[in-house]
Formats: C-alpha cells, sequence, structure tokens
C-alpha cells in the first residue's frame, strides 16, 4: 500500500479541528511533506521509525518502567510523522506568549515585595494565602533584572475552531526541552530530504541561548561566573535532559552533594578543592531545595542555599518561588493579570475555568460532570485528573465527597477536544490528538522563544491526555515559512 | 572536576576493565574445556573463585555444570561480580558523569547496558550460541576501550579513567596469576610443558607473544617473567604500574600540586616490583609477595580516594 491511499483513507472526527486536512483536502502547510511522503512505501515509513527508536535507544534517551520488580527501559514513543505551524501561526503565539510572561514575571516581582495586585483587589488575597506554592520565605528578595521566570514552556492547545488556548503555565521546572531538539535531529536523520524544502526554522540556538542568560545573571562584579546544573541525580526521570542541557551549554552538571555553603557562599567540591559557583540552573524543586528553609527531610538540596541567595551570592534559575503564578486556581485570573500590569487585553486566551471553592461554580461543573474536567491545582504530569465524561458512577461519588472537602485545591475546565494531527501507528494514518509546548527564555534583554516545541501525543485512540506518564508521545514540530 | 566525578570515572574503568578480564576468562575455560583430556577436569571452579564470592560448597554443586557457571558469572543478579551487575554500576557511573564522557562512550556503555540486560541473553547460553554471546561482549570491551582512547580528550578525567583501568588491571592480574600459581607450582615441576601455563597466558592474552619472545625451555621462569616483569607485555603487573604511576603523575602536574604521601606511598611498591628477585623465588615466596603487592596498591587507591575523591 502507498502512502497515498493512506492519505485518502485518514479518518478525522468531526467537530475536531485537524491540522493536515480541513475535510476535503490536505492544508497547504503540510502539501511538501505528502508529495514527498507519496514516494515513499509502508515498509521504508517502518524502517524509518525503526532508525527513529534505535536512535533514541542507544543514545540512552529513555525511561525505566517498572514492573514484576525489574527495571525495562523504554524509550518515550516518537512519531514520525512532523507536526507543521505556520509563520502566521506563530506569529500570534509568540507575541500571546510574550504578553503573558510578562505579565506573570511582574506578578511575582508584585506578589513578593509590595502585593499591590492584592490591595487592589484584582487576585484574592485568600488564595494566595492558601497557595502551597507561595514561599513566604523569598519574600523581600531582590532578584537579578527582576526577572523570575527565566525558562517556561506554557501548554497551548488547539479547540474546534482552530484557535489556541493556554492550557497551563508551566513556571517552576518545565521539562521536555531536550526532546524539542532530539526530536529534530532523528528527523533530520531519517528524513534529509525533507528538510531541504521546507524551510524549517531552526530550533538548535536553545542551549547556547540560555547559557548567555545563565551568564548574564552572575552578580555583578564577578568577571567569569560559573555557572552550574543543578540535578536531583540519574534516578529523576528527567536525568538524561539534565545531562543533554549541561553538555550542551557545557557547564557542569551537579547533584546537591556535591555542593557546600561557607560564609554565604556556594561552593562546589572539586578534586582541587573548593570552587565558588555563581548562578545555579536547578532542576530540584523549591521544596528540595534548601533543607533548612524547606523540607528538613530533603537529601537533594544544600544547607544554607537560600541564606546565600538573600545576599545575592547566587543566582537561581529559575527564581524560588515561581509555582504560585502557575497553581491552576491562579491560572484564571492570568487575563486579569494582563490587564492589570499590561493594560492589554490577552491575546491567547485562558481556558474556561471554575474555582470548584466558589459554591454556584461547584454546583454547575458537577451538574455538568460529563462535559468537565477536574484538576488538582497544584498537580502536574496528567496526575490527580478526573476526566467526566469516562469516570465511573460510584468513584465520582467518592471524588465529591473529597473535592467539597478541599474545594480550593480544585478547578474545573470544559472538556476541550484538541486539535488533531496525523500519526503513522501500525502501518496507517490515524488521527491523534495533540498539544504544544513552546519554550520561553527570558533574560535582561526580554523573552526570546525558540521557533517550535515540544508537540505532545495521545497516543491512544480518542484519548485526550497527552502527558509522557500517561502514555503520551511525541512529535517534532516545524515553523515553516509559507510564502517560500 | 567535581570529586564526584572523578571517583566516577576512575570507576567506569576498573569496571570496564574488569569486565574484559572476567569476560576473557570465561571465554578461554570456555574454548579449552572443550578438549577435555585426562588431565584436565573442565572444572569451573577456578573462574568460579576468581569471579564470584560464593563459597567453595556452592562452587561443588556447580562447577561442573557450563550453564549455571556461566549464568552465575554472566547474568546472576545476585552475584554482585556478576558481568550484568559489573556493567550495571559501570552504566550507573557513566550516567553521573555523562556530561565529562563523550557521546561515544556513552553510548557504547547504553549498548553494552542494553546488550547484559536484554531477556533473551539468559536462554541464549543455555543453547551452543553461548560462545557467541561470549565474544560479542568480549568485543564491546575491547570497543569501550578503543573509543575511550580515540576520542576522550586527554583532562583531568582522561587520567583518573586510565588510573582506574589500570590500577584494575594489575589488580586482575594478580589474582588470576595467584590462582594459577595455587594450581601449578612453580619451578618444583621439572616438566618442561609449556600447556600447563596455557590457560594463564590465554587468560592475560599473551600466550602469542610468549611463544615469539622466550626462546628457552625454561618455561616456568618464562612464564613468570612475562606476567610480572616484562614491560612489553601490556597485562603485565609492571606494565600497569608503569601505566599507573604515569597517570597520577599527569594528575599532580594538572593540579599543580604534589602529594608527598601518595608519591611515596606508591613509589615504594613501584620499587618493589621494578627491583625484585624472581629466579630467587620460590611458589610461596611469590605468591605472597604478589599478595603484599595487590595489598599496597588497594592502600594506594584509598589514599587517593581521599585526597581526591572525598565527597561526601
Amino acid at each position: 500500500m502507498n502512502l497515498e491511499t493512506l492519505i485518502n483513507q485518514y479518518n478525522q472526527s468531526a467537530g475536531i479541528w485537524d491540522e493536515m486536512h480541513d475535510g476535503e483536502n490536505v492544508r497547504k502547510q503540510y502539501d511538501k511533506i505528502f508529495s514527498i511522503l507519496h514516494h515513499l512505501d509502508v515498509p521504508t515509513l517502518q524502517q524509518k521509525e525503526k532508525i527513529a527508536n534505535e536512535l533514541f535507544m542507544n543514545q540512552g534517551i529513555t525511561f525505566t518502567v517498572y514492573s514484576d520488580d525489574e527495571g525495562i527501559e523504554r524509550i518515550f514513543p516518537f512519531d514520525i510523522i512532523p507536526r507543521i505551524i505556520t509563520a502566521a501561526e506563530w506569529n500570534h503565539i509568540e507575541k500571546g506568549i510574550t504578553q503573558r510572561l510578562k505579565a506573570l514575571n511582574l506578578f511575582l516581582v508584585d506578589i513578593y515585595s509590595k502585593q499591590q495586585i492584592l490591595k487592589d483587589k484584582i487576585v484574592p488575597a485568600k488564595l494566595i494565602a492558601s497557595c502551597p506554592h507561595y514561599t513566604r520565605e523569598v519574600f523581600g528578595i531582590k532578584v537579578p533584572h527582576d526577572i523570575y521566570i527565566h525558562i517556561s514552556g506554557i501548554d497551548l492547545i488547539r479547540g474546534e475552531g482552530g484557535e489556541f488556548f493556554v492550557l497551563e503555565d508551566n513556571l517552576r521546572t518545565p521539562s521536555g526541552v531536550s526532546y524539542m531538539l532530539e526530536n529534530r535531529e532523528v528527523i533530520k536523520r531519517i528524513f534529509p530530504d525533507l528538510f531541504v524544502s521546507n524551510h524549517v526554522r531552526k530550533v538548535s540556538d536553545y542551549p547556547l541561548m540560555l547559557h548567555q542568560i545563565l551568564l548574564s545573571l552572575a552578580p555583578p562584579h564577578i568577571s567569569n561566573p560559573t555557572a552550574i546544573l543543578l540535578t536531583p541525580g540519574i534516578f529523576n526521570a528527567a536525568y538524561y535532559e539534565h545531562t543533554f542541557l549541561a553538555r550542551q551549554m557545557g557547564i557542569p552538571l551537579v547533584e546537591g552533594r556535591d555542593l557546600v555553603i561557607d560564609n554565604h557562599k556556594v561552593y562546589m567540591k572539586t578534586t582541587r578543592g573548593l570552587e565558588e559557583v555563581h548562578v545555579i540552573y536547578r532542576r530540584v524543586d523549591d521544596e528540595f531545595l534548601d533543607p533548612l528553609v524547606f523540607r528538613q527531610d530533603s537529601l537533594l538540596g544544600i544547607p544554607g542555599i537560600i541564606s546565600a541567595y538573600r545576599k545575592g551570592n547566587v543566582a537561581i534559575v529559575n527564581a524560588a518561588g515561581t509555582g504560585v503564578a502557575d497553581d491552576k486556581a491562579v491560572y484564571t485570573y492570568v487575563p486579569d493579570m494582563i490587564r492589570y500590569y499590561l493594560n492589554e487585553e490577552p491575546i491567547l486566551p485562558n481556558v474556561p475555568t471554575y474555582q470548584l471553592s466558589n459554591d454556584d461554580m461547584r454546583q454547575y461543573v458537577f451538574d455538568n460532570i460529563g462535559k468537565m474536567v477536574i484538576k488538582q491545582t497544584n498537580q502536574s504530569g496528567g496526575y490527580g485528573m478526573i476526566m467526566g465524561h469516562t469516570i465511573e458512577e460510584e468513584e465520582w461519588e467518592k471524588a465529591k465527597k473529597v473535592i467539597e472537602n478541599d474545594a480550593r485545591n480544585y478547578i474545573a475546565q470544559p472538556i476541550i477536544k484538541l486539535s488533531t494531527v496525523p500519526c503513522f501507528i501500525d502501518k496507517e494514518l490515524h488521527a491523534r490528538h495533540v498539544d504544544l509546548r513552546p519554550y520561553a527564555l527570558y533574560g535582561p534583554n526580554g523573552i526570546q522563544i525558540v521557533p517550535g516545541g515540544l508537540t505532545r501525543v495521545a497516543l491512544k485512540e480518542g484519548s485526550l491526555v497527552v502527558n509522557s506518564s500517561q502514555g503520551g508521545g511525541s512529535k517534532d514540530t516545524w515553523i515553516i515559512d509559507e510564502q517560500v | 572536576m567535581l570529586s564526584r566525578i572523578a571517583d566516577s570515572l576512575f570507576w567506569l574503568n576498573r569496571y570496564g576493565e574488569r569486565s574484559d578480564v572476567v569476560i576473557r576468562l570465561v571465554y578461554v575455560h570456555y574454548i579449552l574445556s572443550l578438549d577435555r583430556s585426562a588431565n584436565t577436569s573442565g572444572s569451573w571452579r577456578p573462574v568460579l573463585e576468581l569471579s564470584t564470592a560464593i563459597s567453595s560448597e556452592e562452587i561443588s554443586k556447580i562447577e561442573n555444570d557450563t550453564t549455571a557457571a556461566l549464568r552465575k558469572i554472566l547474568t546472576d543478579e545476585t552475584n554482585p561480580n556478576s558481568i550484568k551487575c559489573i556493567i550495571n554500576r559501570a552504566r550507573e557511573n557513566a550516567r553521573g558523569a555523562q556530561d565529562h564522557i563523550t557521546k561515544e562512550v556513552w553510548e557504547v556503555v547504553n549498548q553494552m547496558y542494553h546488550s547484559v540486560n536484554q531477556p533473551t541473553l539468559q536462554s541464549k547460553l543455555r543453547t551452543e550460541q553461548a560462545i557467541k554471546v561470549i565474544e560479542g561482549l568480549s568485543k564491546s570491551c575491547v570497543l569501550f576501550a578503543g573509543i575511550t582512547d580515540n576520542t576522550m580528550s586527554r583532562g583531568l578525567g582522561w587520567n583518573f579513567m586510565q588510573l582506574g583501568g589500570f590500577t584494575e588491571r594489575c589488580l586482575q592480574s594478580i589474582a588470576i596469576i595467584n590462582k594459577q600459581l595455587q594450581q601449578n607450582s612453580f619451578k618444583e615441576n621439572s616438566s618442561n610443558d609449556i600447556f600447563h601455563w596455557r590457560q594463564l597466558l590465554y587468560a592475560l592474552s599473551g600466550y602469542e607473544m610468549h611463544l615469539k619472545t622466550y626462546r628457552t625451555q625454561n618455561h616456568d621462569s618464562n612464564v613468570m617473567h612475562q606476567v610480572v616483569l616484562n614491560e612489553n607485555f601490556t597485562r603485565s603487573v609492571i606494565y600497569s604500574l608503569i601505566r599507573v604511576n604515569h597517570y597520577v603523575k599527569n594528575i599532580m602536574l594538572i593540579h599543580e600540586d604534589q602529594n608527598e604521601m601518595l608519591l611515596r606511598t606508591f613509589g615504594r611498591l613501584f620499587s618493589k616490583v621494578r627491583y625484585m628477585d624472581l629466579q630467587a623465588m620460590e611458589t610461596q615466596e611469590l605468591h605472597s609477595f604478589l599478595n603484599d603487592i595487590k595489598n599496597d596498591l588497594v592502600a594506594f587507591t584509598n589514599q587517593l580516594g581521599k585526597y581526591y575523591f572525598s565527597h561526601s
């Protein structure tokens, strides 16, 4: 069977935005890809898929699944058909994310100093006070250049009409950027011919951009600063990414046990003795960062690091305390923040969100549970989600009680049918739901967004959950300039 | 360089070298056991004693069962020195130091890891494919050494890796020689039979070199000279020590720091071997001499660890 028949058999569902097919024809941006794919047959595609998987496996881009006490290494499933976004769409995304990040960063500066937004009653003080990620310990610390969110991955989805929504803001230690970069390398290996004709914007500058930003955050009097990447260690699920980024930037990859604090300065233990560290790109969560300030049982952190941070002897990236801005209950107020701090209308809308602590809203959600998804405000990775259209009656009754007792920690959103793209599964092309996580970097010179991002795919038919921990895969994401 | 990284790199190569030695032992024994004769039993006991820490009774149970012995040595996870465990630990060290080794080195370690962890390995070892598996593993050890040599920059990391590798090689060579000395006494035996020493020379891959280098019929002392004192033989005790000496000096040079204590400890042990009088030694004497060298070397690595690797 050749590809042409496959494309003709491609089945998209009504009422869902398909990014490749508009119901009658293949969209223009996918033309070039398919004109090349036409000449290939299924075994060739399978061969390419196999090569891609081997590339991931041999490089150790794997995660460990435990079953029967035995750890099996798996790769994150990768789909070989790229996902394409046009320059015009990207332009819109870029503007929207830049605007949103500016507002979120101003919010963080404000909330850890004057708290004007609470005084003006734009955001209820109660909401912040009850947020587990609001970090009193860093109140009043002046961060370099007033930047909190150096690295972010804002998740976008497309609704039924193709319009983009912000699903969530990941402002703590968003991961996945190595997959964006590695996916691209693998696609280049298996489809070299596609690249030449498509004018795909390149993503490979990301590590260099990040390195520049890290160095620019060092205390100003240091002429040759040392930046490091702090990892929880080899058992962390994202460890591959940590090594990847450290290697790409040429900075040491360090664990908490490699660091000591002396006189409010941070040092790493080397074969030459102690060496001072000025900038820490940490991939350790706030609560594990400093056992003297946060969780006392943390073995991953460095006792005293927050005091060094307070003194301005070390920069921490992302700044401590950013979790308050990506809390799912605070998310509802981001459009108001944009209006409040920037005096602009939001470019990228939120998904409508219901606070379950509000009695009327809770009632409405409970009455319409079939159309809703309920999320815990402080969870990520697709954990703690209740999909209203699939939950069993009995389970729902139980969940309802839990929610009523702890309403602040839950929100609900209408289930949005994410857009679909073609995936090569079981020798055929199938429509699968996707989201998009572009990666933004915020340095003293402004916000830069790498033209690309991580497209996550829900590989199970009909599934709307794209998280890798829940059976999701990924795709390479191309931003292409159409006019050429 | 972070102390933890230096430690990991040192051990990465120690494990790499150890798997190389153990796999070669297994390979040689497997082949030799095929042509059993009246005076060779084919028992796996010597190999099991060298590469595992299991009790003599347990060895008695499996020493004549090739499949069970191979399983114990290669894939048994309850044996902390099995090839599977060694390679798993090598990979763990490589992972922890991933940004200090080249992508190529990482990939070869990772491939070794996947090949000892493949689910079908166990069943292959039961069939005549076993020898193919062993050969494959042996080849990847050589590949690891070669890729390391070809791709690593000659910085601190490389020096720590090599230091670990040659320390391990010296310890392993001593262990294998001593095992052989337990079986064949040296000089007492008047027979001029080289076959007698063949297993030792094969295990250290020095048989060909022996035939080309030593022309007299005095096999016992020739063999001992080769494995202990021949500076051109890459698995001799003296060769490994010369390399260790070289890398310790390099490391001190890079650090611009002479550690007197380390230099003295090593110098003492090195001179002992360099100026030993092989001709004057009886079997038992040689055996305990080599044991002393082993203990000195272990003490030296402990000192080295305290000085460069103390990170916790």
